[in-house]
Formats: structure tokens, sequence, C-alpha cells
């Protein structure tokens, strides 16, 4: 079971690489900034480092402040989470791997009759709400501050700087995901006391994800790099670097945020600089539908999964 | 890779003294084309042919050098039109260099002085468009530039009003041939075309510079 619950991290951690590794590394290798095996090897060290650094709050609180469960829930739950993970991502279907455990997480939890602490998943979805629209503050302030500093500089200059911030921006966000994203995956079989030598789990699941990243995410950062990229390189810049610095303070906070969302959310705060009407809300409408509908899957699948799996055994 | 992060690449480097040496050759055309015009020495229209050919050349490295990899993807393709914009200047000035050969010089004395000012601010509005793109580079003031680009180009518009107002009315060279007519005008219309595409040139850069920002 205790290597189940490993394997299935190992294999979310893949998921994770194929799919979210376009949000660090989509608008550097896009800006022709970094070539893309240079690209995947920076961002498999620094999603090591993240979560070697920073990673402990956030998995704390997915962990051990959330629930406290059994290492056989545990195992549950992250298989179940794989599957859910795994599956989405061969259906393309946007899901976001936080909700997933989280979701799974609680469902198997309350099916297994352990204590939830309402407190930290309160405050896990008051992050999950605020933390786009933070995101937004930060991508429209940011981009009124950085365009007057900018629009001082020489234009072969501020081109130069551009890409070295692309790369900065970028950096931040793999940190991110080492610190964030694959601590939300291992706080759980961290704190559910499994033995395993901690580092090595670490560098295991970065190697996955930087394997996710080789193998599967080819297109899925072509496509994000050449969508934004060709739009204005500096408005891409300014989303990343925003949406990386409130992924940065969550995960300072210890609270497990979803990246992408982020992002969005900081594009937003870069429209709004050129008007209210750039905003679209079918997007927002759409992504809380996805936002609701991830959660509550993931929390009913892993409830009655659990109940029933824990009547057979 | 820092070196090229922070310093501009060497590519980048090779691209920028590229364009520049391109400018330099419009530059020599357009002066090649006033002299061509003073001392009417028909041989020295070839050097404009000759100049040509070499811009040709440039403009092929530049836009080879670009698509390995100098620059982002976004500033590219604005770099290439920039290029392709000049290199419409020598076409004009190859045009006005071949149609002088055939040119009637009686028709030629009566216009002539005016001719010569336009060929005279076309080398000035060529200086002028280096320093803009260096203002690129720099922290020349890219604006002045192109105000001072467009009030030379007003100047010739004034004096191509000017040119055609003596053609029609010159008694001693009325021109009732059709290959002189045509010879003529399209003489004057590359002459003066010159400084419409270095304004729309100058135009470019502006909006270039500004596309980052």
């Amino acid at each position: 079971m205790i290597k189940l619950a490993i394997l299935a991290s190992i294999l979310i951690a893949f998921g994770i690489g194929s799919n979210d590794s376009s949000n660090a590394l989509g608008i550097c290798i896009g800006a022709g900034v970094i070539k893309f095996k240079r690209a995947v090897f920076l961002f498999g060290v620094l999603v090591f480092i993240g979560i070697l650094l920073n990673g402990d709050k956030v998995m704390r609180t997915v962990g051990k402040n959330l629930i406290e469960v059994a290492p056989s829930v545990i195992c549950l739950t992250m298989i179940i989470s794989a599957i859910l993970i795994l599956i989405s991502n061969w259906k393309k279907l946007p899901l976001s791997t936080h909700q997933v455990i989280i979701g799974s997480l609680v469902g198997s939890g309350l099916a297994s009759g352990s204590p939830v602490s309402f407190m930290s998943l309160s405050n896990i979805l008051i992050s999950w709400i605020i933390s786009p629209f933070i995101a937004c503050f930060f991508g429209f302030f940011l981009y009124k501050i950085a365009e007057k500093i900018f629009s001082r500089l020489p234009f072969f200059k501020m081109e130069s700087l551009l890409r070295i911030f692309l790369l900065i921006s970028a950096s931040l966000i793999s940190y991110n995901t080492g610190a964030n994203e694959l601590a939300t995956v291992l706080g759980p079989v961290i704190h559910a006391e499994i033995p395993v030598n901690t580092i090595l789990l670490y560098l295991i699941t970065s190697f996955s994800i930087f394997l996710g990243t080789f193998t599967l995410s080819h297109r899925v950062i072509e496509t994000v790099g050449k969508g934004i990229i060709s739009l204005d390189p500096f408005s891409g810049f300014i989303a990343q670097f925003g949406a990386g610095l409130c992924v940065f303070s969550f995960t300072w906070l210890g609270m497990p945020i979803s990246t992408t969302y982020c992002i969005i959310g900081a594009i937003s705060g870069v429209g709004m600089t050129k008007g209210l009407q750039t905003i679209k809300f079918d997007l927002i409408k759409k992504i809380a539908m996805n936002w609701v509908l991830t959660l509550t899957s993931a929390f009913t699948l892993s409830y009655f999964l659990t109940k029933l799996i824990l009547n057979i055994l | 890779m820092l070196e090229k992060l922070l310093g501009g690449g060497k590519l980048e480097k090779k691209v920028l003294e590229k364009i520049k040496k391109y400018l330099d050759t419009l530059c020599s055309a357009t002066e090649c084309l006033k002299n061509l015009l003073i001392t009417e020495d028909v041989e020295r229209s070839y050097c404009v042919e000759n100049l040509e050919r070499e811009a040709d050349v440039l403009k092929r490295e530049i836009i080879a050098t670009i698509y390995e990899g100098a620059f982002l993807p976004y500033v590219r393709p604005n770099l290439c039109t920039f290029i392709e914009i000049t290199e419409k200047a020598f076409e004009a000035l190859e045009i006005c260099a071949f149609e002088y050969r055939y040119l009637n010089k009686n028709i030629y004395q009566n216009i002539k002085e005016d001719c010569l000012k336009v060929a005279k601010i076309n080398v000035e509005m060529c200086q002028i468009l280096i320093k803009a793109f260096e203002a690129l580079r720099g922290k020349d003031n890219l604006r002045e530039r192109n105000l001072a680009i467009r009030i030379c180009e007003k100047k010739i518009d004034e004096i191509k009003l000017e040119i055609t107002e003596k053609l029609r009315k010159c008694d001693t060279c009325e021109i009732i041939n059709f290959w002189e007519g045509k010879n003529i005008s399209e003489f004057v219309e590359s002459l003066v075309r010159i400084s419409d595409i270095i304004e729309d040139a100058s135009d470019y850069l502006y909006i270039l510079d500004l596309s980052l920002k």
C-alpha cells in the first residue's frame, strides 16, 4: 500500500510535468530565450530546489493541518488522485492538481471518519478564491510600474532586458512548482508517517516532473509560448511574474494554490490597464464552474470509493 | 548564456552592425545619385546599381541572421519589415539613376537646381535615418529624428510641386515625345519617392520603438 502511495505521487508528479510545466516554460521557450532541453533541465533543478527549501509549509497545511488520516487512507487518496489527474490529462480536461488532491483528501478523510480541520479547509478555499484576484492586482500594478521604467529605455536595451526578465519569471514559476504544487502532492505522503527518505522522495518526484516535461510537454509549451508571446512579450512577462509573485506569497503562507488560475488572474490585471472591457467574463464563469466541478467530483469520487473499499476490507 | 542575455547575443550584435552597414550603403547610394546629378557624368549612375547589389546581399544576410534566432520572435518580423521598406528606397534610387541615363538634358537643365535640392535633402534624410536607428540602441531621441525626417519630406513635397510646375510651363523645353515625357516623369517620380520611403522607414522605427512599451 505504502509503495502504491509513493508510486501514485510519482505518477502525479509526472502529470504535473507533462501538463503544468507550460506555465513556467511556455513564454520563455516561445520567446526563444532558452532552448527546450536547457529549459527543461533548469525547470527540473528549480523544482527540486523549490520543494527542498520552501515546500515544508504547504506540505504541513495539506498533510497535517487539513486532515490527519491513517497511512492506508492516504494511499487510497493518492491513488484516486493519480487516476483522476492522469485521466484528465489524457482526456485533456483542465483539472487543477491542487483541487483534485485536496478534494480527494477531504473526501477520503470524511469517509474514513477522520477529523477534518474546517479552519484549514476554509483557509485553503479562501486562498483559491482570492489568489486570482491578488494575481490580478499584482499584474495591474506591476504593469503600470514596469511600463514607466521600461518606456525610458532604448528599444534594443529593453529587448535584451526583457529576455533576462522572462528567464527570471520562468525560474520563479519553476521554483513555485516545486514549493507549492509538488509540496501539495507530497504533503500527505510526508506527514502520513510513511517510512521514506524525504530527500530521496523529493529527488525522485522532481525527476518525475522533469521526465513528464521532457517527454510530453512539448506541444503544450509550444501552444502556450506561441499563443502568448506572439501577442506581446512584455505583457506575457508581467503576467507570469505577477502570478509567480502571488504563488510565492501564498507558498510562504503555506497555502496550496493553482499557478494556472493565478496566471489567468495576472493576465486579466494586465488587460485591465487597457480598460475593464478587456476582461473576459465568460472565461471567468467557465473557470468558476470548472473550479466547483473539480472539487466536488474529486470529493464525491474519493468519498464513495473510500467507503466502498473500507467496507470490502 | 549569461553573456548573451546581459550584453545582447552575438547574433543580435551581428544583425545591428549589418543593419547599420545597410543604412550606410543607402546613404552612399543617395550620395552617389547626388554626385551624378551635379556632375552629369553618366558613368557615375552605375555606382547606384552596384550599391543596390551590395545592399541586396546585406539584406539577405540580415534576414537570415534574424531567423537564426536573433531577438525575440515578436521583434523579428518588425525588423525584417523595416529592412524591406528601406529596400524600396534602393529600388527608387536605381530607377532614378537608370532614367537619368536616357534623360533629355535640355529638359533636365530646366529642373536641375530643384533636383539637386531634392538629392541633397535625400542624403540628409538618410543620415537622420541612421541616427534614428542608432536612437533605438542608445539614448538619442527618436521622436526628434522622426520629426526632422518629416520636415525634410515636406520640403521635398514642395520642391516636387515646383518641378512639376516648371516642366508644365517650360517654353524652351516643351515635351512632345511620349518616351521623353515618360522618361522625365519616372525620373522625377523616383527622385521624390526616395524621401517618402525614408519617411515610412522612420515612422516604422518609431512604431517599433513603441511596440515593446
